[in-house]
């Protein structure tokens, strides 16, 4: 009298238990009286007994870490007001959490008034600082530091996760310039652009991999301006430039890192003129490969001595039939100005 | 926050504090991790998942209504999250490929019982492997996390008669995966150890 299907479909749930009385009883009688749904229902009742072997697993610490890692305060502060995209997976924080030990230690003042105040006064050798780390989960509203230069390790120890880069440029006072971003905490690291730690947060800013963030164009443009008007820019600035172009995805970031390695003629390394000469050589876009071979011609025209890989390179260009012709007039226009040795 | 109920936690993270985030953690997460492994057999992603998840706990913590139990909110957004990743891994042709990569041993088992017991799950996930996406999350939901079809709907965003059938299906695919059991009414069972 009744469906065997219907019959069926009630069958895990009589193994949950989760019938109500009339169709439980409907259907276990069905069962007994049923040659074809009895033999079902044991295969139902050995398979449920089978599942039960997969056992429950333990969540590895480390999602919570991460997961509270994630917990910044800026990010609490910014789900209050907007909805943002979250931060990525945080990474080792090391190097913030020394610097700011640094800071802690160096200038209790600067805290004075500060909404978190350090609880003691901590010592910045390795024991303590890693300890600040996981003790210290910043759950509140964000606070925002400010962080001299000088006061943090010009070596960034791990890949720390920094997100939400912005710049400020050169205070006309005291010619110091400003790099914001989130990891922990909101941190300004302000310096001048020659100090040492700026020139490698820069750096680490130029080459982080995130490939999620939109801020690296900008970064080129803003160390380009910025270092237009120093003197001797780092070559720490132009090798960071050269593996952007060597390594970046987007032909954009690329286009970009080139034409600023043409203008931060002076602080050229060999690793940047390699980079130059590889990404004319390799790079799948002609308008990479236009900006490296100006870069290289304007290296010449400047009396700077070529290696002869890289005459070499140029010479190859200039006749190579199926290069983009601007590509090949750059490079006859480089080879024609390089000085007779 | 130990004493406070879930409803009183999410309203301090609704009032913009995350102080019960740890808490809140601490009290589902395995349930999700174990939904998300199941649904997704892959442990890295199931990790991925239970961060993500909880990260959109306190993001859209104003979508959640008093009405509803957390775990039912939690396993919808673990569930919207596991479809889209399968969708896309899909694609890929990643989906499980790295099952059971990382199943912890159990120290009290003798070599060879472990042995037996990591045989076991293999058959199980290779066996939900063979399942639709609908189905696994309906029977993994129903199986191991004890929801109730009505439950499950809500989750799935479909009707409980839906849930219903997805569940006998998938039994049918896992009966005949678990048992050697071909349809009919004529056929040898194995018997159960
Ligand atoms: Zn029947």
């Amino acid at each position: 009298m009744f469906d065997c299907d219907a019959m069926r479909e009630n069958m895990p749930l009589l193994l949950t238990e989760s019938l109500d009385p009339v169709q439980r009883e409907q259907t276990h009688q069905h069962i007994e009286t049923c040659p074809i749904c009895v033999a079902e229902w044991s295969a139902y009742k050995e398979t449920w007994l089978i599942l039960d072997k997969l056992p429950e697993v333990a969540v590895p610490p480390r999602v919570k870490q991460r997961f509270l890692a994630e917990i910044s305060p800026a990010m609490a502060q910014a789900m209050a007001q907007t909805n943002v995209v979250p931060f990525r997976r945080g990474r080792t924080m090391r190097w913030l959490a020394q610097a700011a030990a640094v800071v802690i230690v160096g200038s209790s003042a600067f805290y004075a008034g500060h909404r978190i105040a350090p609880r003691t006064q901590l010592i910045p050798t390795q024991a303590q600082v890693t300890a600040i780390q996981p003790a210290t989960p910043y759950y509140s509203i964000a606070e925002s530091r400010v962080l001299p230069a000088a006061s943090i390790s010009p070596q960034i120890e791990g890949r720390p996760d920094i997100q939400n880069v912005q710049f400020s440029d050169a205070s006309p006072l005291n010619q110091q310039i400003g790099v914001s971003f989130d990891i922990t905490s909101h941190v300004t690291v302000t310096g001048r652009p020659t100090d040492k730690s700026m020139v490698r947060l820069l750096r680490y800013v130029l080459e982080n991999e995130d490939r999620e963030s939109p801020s690296r164009s900008r970064a080129i443009d803003w160390v380009r301006a910025t270092y237009a008007n120093v003197g001797n820019p780092d070559p720490e600035i132009t090798e960071a430039l050269a593996n952007v172009l060597r390594n970046d995805q987007h032909q954009g970031v690329r286009i970009k890192a080139a034409d600023t390695l043409q203008s931060m003629q002076s602080a050229m390394t060999d690793g940047t003129r390699d980079a130059l000469v590889e990404a004319l050589k390799n790079d799948p876009n002609p308008a990479v490969r236009l900006k490296a071979v100006e870069a290289l011609a304007k290296l010449a025209r400047s009396g700077v001595a070529l290696d002869p890989d890289m005459v070499d390179t140029l010479r190859r260009k200039a006749s190579q039939n199926d290069e983009n012709v601007y590509v090949r007039v750059k490079a006859a226009e480089a080879l024609s100005s390089i000085q007779p040795r | 926050m130990k004493h406070l109920n879930d409803q009183e936690l999410m309203s301090i993270v609704q009032a913009g504090d995350f102080a019960p985030a740890s808490e809140l953690y601490d009290r589902y997460s395995s349930r999700i991790y174990n939904f998300a492994y199941r649904f997704l057999r892959n442990s890295e992603a199931a990790e991925d998942a239970t961060q993500e998840v909880f990260v959109k706990m306190l993001k859209h913590a104003n979508q959640f209504h008093g009405g509803a139990k957390l775990s039912t909110w939690l396993f919808s957004i673990t569930a919207n999250h596991c479809r889209d990743y399968l969708r896309k891994s899909e694609n890929k042709s990643k989906e499980g490929e790295d099952v059971l990569a990382t199943l912890p041993a159990s120290a009290e088992l003798s070599p060879e019982r472990h042995m037996e017991r990591r045989e076991d799950e293999k058959l199980i996930q290779k066996a939900l492997g063979l399942l639709s996406h609908d189905q696994r999350e309906a029977i993994v939901l129903s199986r191991y996390q004890g929801l109730s079809y009505a439950e499950i709907a809500q989750i799935a965003g479909c009707s409980e008669g839906a849930v219903k059938t997805r569940v006998f299906r998938a039994m049918e695919v896992l009966r005949k995966a678990l048992t050697g059991d071909s349809r009919g009414g004529d056929r040898c069972l194995t018997a159960m150890p």
